[in-house]
């Protein structure tokens, strides 16, 4: 089947199979192919099939479409044609079995029951620095260099404020809790708070928290200035520098 | 804690050889799983070397803590996550070498999943993509994060699970142990409770398992055992491609207060 392949500095991205109906391109999140860059259009260009040929149309974009480093407004396109857009490249790749592997990824053919293997970690590295610069959700958040605090506004604990240095934060009775709480009937583990690589999780413990009122189902992400309600322990989730 | 332990592992029905391994050690509360890759017997080689090392290495560290820490130490978590890190980065430097003095055995390497209990605390680490999950009150987590090119793919948003679960590219790993001369292991750490059930599985079951076939199957096993035999048997009716391997832990209460004990006090028969 017929393929396009969006790539970045020639690490392969993503790939869109060639059917009926048009394949858009663009900045707006309902494109076919989206590319979070600013130098892209929201609705950049098309590639579509007419008349049995595939064919390429800038839809009026700013910094236009560029066919094998030409500028275009309408095009025909044949197999191996990079369609250049902002830094990114957009390759047709026509009537090639989908199984091959995208080029850069596997050097060996797929073997027939799949052995696992381990990606280079140079072409690892490329693949993942290419998507951060794409503008793709990268894995850094602006509140990493900030710290997390614990805030308590109602309830019997140990403290009134923590800082949350540790991966596990236990809320609870237990000697291992960070957030001690108070009171001869209240759990060893009540709740727990965990840090994961994009940001900090509530999760139950004995008791079901709530985040702003509502209760938490299965693990759920903080975010700055949450409530967090154990019991009748009301805590604040905040970011301080 | 009382964990009550059970594990299996099986050759499923396409490999020939089982490179797989999986160890309990029930006095230590150490679980340990790995999954080797590495074409001919290798990867056999590479999973029992790193689990027998992750073994011999906690096991000394408990006898005296003078013993070395190998890769770095993070002050984010406990002393004995630490340890279970410093498990993996020696069993990589261990399988690395030994890859590297016998030619026939280079590139070979393993996943390793790796559950140390203390008290109420569980720290994980791993490296590739053997799994843990933590089943709590009816609703099973994820706790391990794929070192695979898909599941890294999904993570920064460039891939959705329906198209990795989808993808030819499942068997391509971005974290190995014993590829490389060094190897960054991720760790985690939960606060147990009773009635948790906790896994460890190599992808021999989760790419032949759904996770809610697996949920349901550790809720409805009466034992460990049980469900650690209920789960390879689904994975090798669905098609066993691949190894299966599973370790099942229950947290059975732990020992109560002393007030907890009066107030729950009965006479006990037999």
């Amino acid at each position: 089947m017929s393929r396009l392949v969006l790539k970045f500095e020639s690490a392969p991205l993503k790939e869109v199979p060639l059917g009926t109906s048009p394949v858009t391109i663009g900045r707006a999140p309902d494109n076919d192919i989206q590319i979070d860059n600013l130098a892209v259009s929201n609705y950049h260009a098309r590639v579509y099939v007419e008349a049995g040929s595939l064919v390429v149309e800038d839809l009026n974009s700013l910094n236009g479409s560029f066919l094998n480093d030409i500028r275009v407004e309408r095009a025909m396109l044949k197999d191996g044609d990079a369609i250049l857009i902002g830094k990114h490249e957009i390759l047709v790749d026509q009537a090639h079995d989908a199984a091959v592997p995208l080029d850069g990824l596997r050097r060996a053919p797929a073997p027939r029951v799949a052995e696992t293997m381990i990606l280079d970690t140079q072409e690892r590295r490329k693949l993942f620095e290419a998507a951060a610069a794409a503008g793709e959700r990268s894995q850094l958040s602006p509140e990493r260099s900030r710290v997390p605090t614990l805030t308590v506004m109602n309830g019997r604990t140990d403290q009134k404020e923590y800082r949350i240095a540790g991966k596990l934060t236990v809320i609870g009775h237990s000697k291992m809790a960070t957030v001690r709480l108070r009171g001869w009937f209240t759990p060893e583990v009540a709740a727990q708070i965990n840090k994961h690589e994009d940001g900090y999780y509530l999760g139950r413990g004995d008791r079901v928290p709530k985040i702003n009122g509502v209760s938490i189902q299965g693990l759920t992400k903080l975010n700055d200035g949450d409530v967090i309600e154990v019991g009748r322990v009301r805590l604040t989730f905040l970011f301080r520098d | 804690m009382q964990i009550e332990a059970g594990g299996r592992t099986d050759l499923g029905r396409v490999r020939k050889n089982n490179e797989d391994c999986y160890s309990i050690d029930s006095s230590l509360q150490l679980y340990v799983l790995s999954d080797g890759m590495g074409g001919e017997a290798h990867g056999e080689v590479a999973s029992k070397l790193a689990v027998q090392t992750v073994l011999t290495h906690c096991r000394q560290a408990e006898n005296s803590r003078a013993t070395p820490i190998f890769g770095e130490s993070s002050p984010e978590i406990s002393e004995r996550t630490n340890r279970l890190a410093s498990a993996i980065h020696l069993a990589n430097r261990k399988v690395f070498e030994t890859a590297a003095s016998n030619p026939e055995q280079r590139g070979m390497g393993a996943t390793i999943v790796a559950a140390w209990i203390e008290g109420q605390r569980l720290s994980l680490a791993h490296v590739g993509d053997s799994r843990a999950y933590l089943l709590r009150a009816g609703s099973m987590v994820q706790l391990t994060a794929d070192h695979s090119l898909v599941a890294e793919k999904v993570r920064v948003g460039i891939l959705t699970p329906q198209e990795a679960d989808a993808s030819e590219m499942q068997s391509v790993l971005t974290r190995a142990v014993g590829t490389n001369s060094s190897v960054e292991v991720d760790t985690d750490e939960q606060a147990l409770l009773a009635g948790d059930s906790l896994l460890l599985c190599s992808d021999g079951l989760t790419r032949m398992v759904t996770d809610p076939e697996i949920a349901s199957t550790l809720l409805t096993s009466a034992a460990s055992q049980d469900a650690a035999e209920r789960l390879v048997d689904l994975a090798i009716d669905n098609g066993g491609v691949d190894n299966v391997t599973v370790i099942v832990l229950r947290v059975g209460e732990k020992s109560v207060s002393l007030f907890r004990r009066l107030k729950f006090w009965k006479p006990r028969s037999g």
